[in-house]
């Protein structure tokens, strides 16, 4: 049993891949007929692949493309009428549905063109993957109203209010819409999804219509340099003395004073009745105004000049660091290239 | 004739600490100092104390090599007013050679030659004194100031008329200022000879000085010393 499944399962595989290549050689034969003016063949196969009965795989593509040839075998075979339905429908499944002048007659570009009025739609064509260089290329939307109808056009990032207008006029067939890659505030257009809003309205019955074009944009440039951390507490010389250091000098002064006066009591011999303690004792007393003098500095004035001067210089060293790498990322920024490309709707 | 060559000795010494740097120095600043002092000289000879007191008055040319070594040239003289009815009134000079090697930031070594001379009518004695000794810098808060603290050994001291004494030490204690071309100190100093002999009899001296000098720094040579002026 499992080996019938199996065999089942092998022959259905290739199945649809040759229903999908059987569509598109009815689709040639179909052509080939019409430019025979063998529409009666040509009809034939056009509606087994529009029948909702087909056993075959048709796309949406090869849909639009067997109404387009309906509509215009059907006007070949003087049914106008149905041949503009056809037409219409094709033109609603894809709005840039097109006649080529060389290939069809004069009578069944007049009835394409009486579908078009009939039917209001607008379109965009989907955007290719594309890298461009901003400064000197432009990204280019193909966008579509079937007949004259006012239209307008507006670029958003997904998910934000502001919307920049590309387009806002009247418009009655193709039209291409270049964008320079920048957003309203003449920056750059930050990465991130886009959308493409397309409205207009029909100046022949005023009907409206609207359709949307996702794409995401990327930036491309060469890598950016981190700017230097601002300085930790541990890199920088303390600017200002510790508070013990203004007591210190007291002592320091004080002890001082205590050698000058212990010198002569100390090392001087008794019995030469001296000593110098006059001496010693005025050079106490300038020992003692240093270190008083000091302390009472150090309480006023606990800044170390060249500690603050030695951080500044640190501190200028890393500005101008900073400035050159901000600096060169900015010319590396300057010569950034948008990476376009198509996407599913606003997100994953 | 021992004397003479504890002597050439000392010259020796001073010369080695002062000269041996320079090779491996390579700049120079020469430095002059003016100073002013008052000094009490005490003798206790037979037990009778002879002070005199006076002012003196020197000047001194210091070379600096480097930043840690130091050779200073230094004169002074002044007269000394006897105390006393009975003494006599003296007539100081003095000249020394002083080289100065900085062990530490904080710490000086020093080791000069002396000679100093006391006149009287009568007489004159010379002293010739090899010193030994160290100064230790205490920084006191106030930009460029600085305490100061010396001590000294004698080890040779040779005295015209007398015999080596016994004890021969100095001791100091100083404040200075050092600016960047100039720099200003007080120093007190106190220097203590005692000869041998009995308790009764036994000759007694000392000196005892309290010197304000001014340094300024006259000249740099070769790449830029610092910008203080060296201690004596």
């Amino acid at each position: 049993m499992s080996r019938v499944a199996l065999v089942a399962v092998l022959l259905a595989a290739p199945a649809a891949g040759a229903a999908q290549s059987t569509t598109s050689e009815m689709l040639d034969r179909a052509v080939r007929y019409h430019a025979e003016l063998d529409v009666e063949r040509e009809l034939v196969i056009l509606r087994q692949i529009v029948s909702p009965n087909s056993p075959f795989i048709v796309t949406q593509a090869q849909r639009g493309l067997a109404y387009k040839y309906l509509g215009a075998a059907l006007v070949v075979r003087g049914q106008a009428d149905s041949g503009i339905l056809y037409f219409r429908a094709a033109i609603e499944r894809d709005p840039f549905t097109d006649l080529e002048p060389q290939k069809f007659t004069p009578k069944e570009l007049a009835a394409f063109g009486e579908a078009k009025r009939l039917t209001f739609a607008v379109g965009v064509r989907p955007v290719t993957p594309d890298t461009l260089d901003p400064r000197t290329e432009r990204l280019t939307f193909t966008v579509l109203s079937t007949h004259a109808a006012a239209l307008r056009v507006e670029l958003r990032a997904t998910g934000a209010s502001a919307a920049l207008p590309l387009y806002a006029a009247d418009n009655d067939g193709p039209r291409e819409l270049q964008w320079d890659g920048l957003l309203g505030d003449g920056r750059l257009a930050p990465p991130g999804r886009y959308e493409l809003l397309v409205t207009g309205q029909s100046r022949l019955n005023q009907r409206g219509d609207s359709t949307r074009l996702y794409f995401s944009l990327e930036h491309d440039h060469l890598p950016l340099e981190d700017t230097l951390p601002a300085l930790r507490p541990d890199e920088l010389l303390p600017e200002q003395q510790p508070p013990g250091l203004a007591r210190g000098a007291l002592l320091k002064g004080f002890g001082l004073t205590a050698a000058a006066l212990l010198i002569p009591r100390l090392l001087a011999n008794g019995d030469v009745e001296g000593g110098g303690r006059t001496l010693a004792a005025g050079m106490a007393g300038a020992a003692s105004a240093a270190g008083v003098a000091g302390f009472v500095y150090r309480q006023r004035h606990r800044e170390i000049p060249a500690n603050v001067a030695a951080n500044g210089r640190r501190r200028a060293d890393r500005a101008t660091a900073n400035a050159s790498i901000l600096q060169r990322n900015g010319e590396r920024l300057a010569e950034t290239r948008l990476v376009i490309g198509p996407a599913a709707g606003v997100g994953p | 004739m021992n004397a003479r060559r504890y002597i050439g000795a000392a010259i020796l010494a001073v010369s080695g600490l002062a000269l041996a740097p320079g090779a491996a120095a390579g700049q120079m600043s020469l430095h002059g100092r003016a100073e002013v002092g008052r000094v009490e000289h005490r003798v206790r000879d037979a037990g009778m104390v002879q002070p005199s007191a006076g002012v003196v008055f020197g000047g001194a040319l210091g070379v600096l090599v480097g930043d840690r070594f130091a050779v200073w040239g230094e004169a002074l003289g002044g007269r000394l007013a006897s105390d006393s009815a009975r003494g006599e009134d003296r007539d100081v000079a003095e000249v020394q050679l002083v080289g100065e090697a900085q062990l530490r930031p904080w710490l000086t070594a020093q080791a000069g030659l002396n000679v100093r001379s006391y006149s009287t009518q009568l007489a004159r004695q010379r002293w010739t004194t090899l010193r030994l000794g160290a100064e230790a810098h205490v920084p006191l808060a106030l930009d460029g100031v600085r305490g100061l603290v010396r001590a000294q050994w004698m080890p040779v001291v040779s005295v015209s008329g007398l015999g080596h004494p016994d004890i021969a030490l100095a001791a100091g204690a100083g404040v200075e200022w050092r600016g960047p071309r100039m720099s200003v100190r007080a120093v007190y100093t106190l220097e203590r000879y005692d000869f041998s002999g009995s308790a009764a009899t036994k000759r007694l001296e000392e000196v005892s000085s309290l010197q304000v000098g001014a340094t300024l720094r006259l000249r740099t040579s070769g790449p830029r010393a610092r910008d203080t002026a060296p201690s004596p």
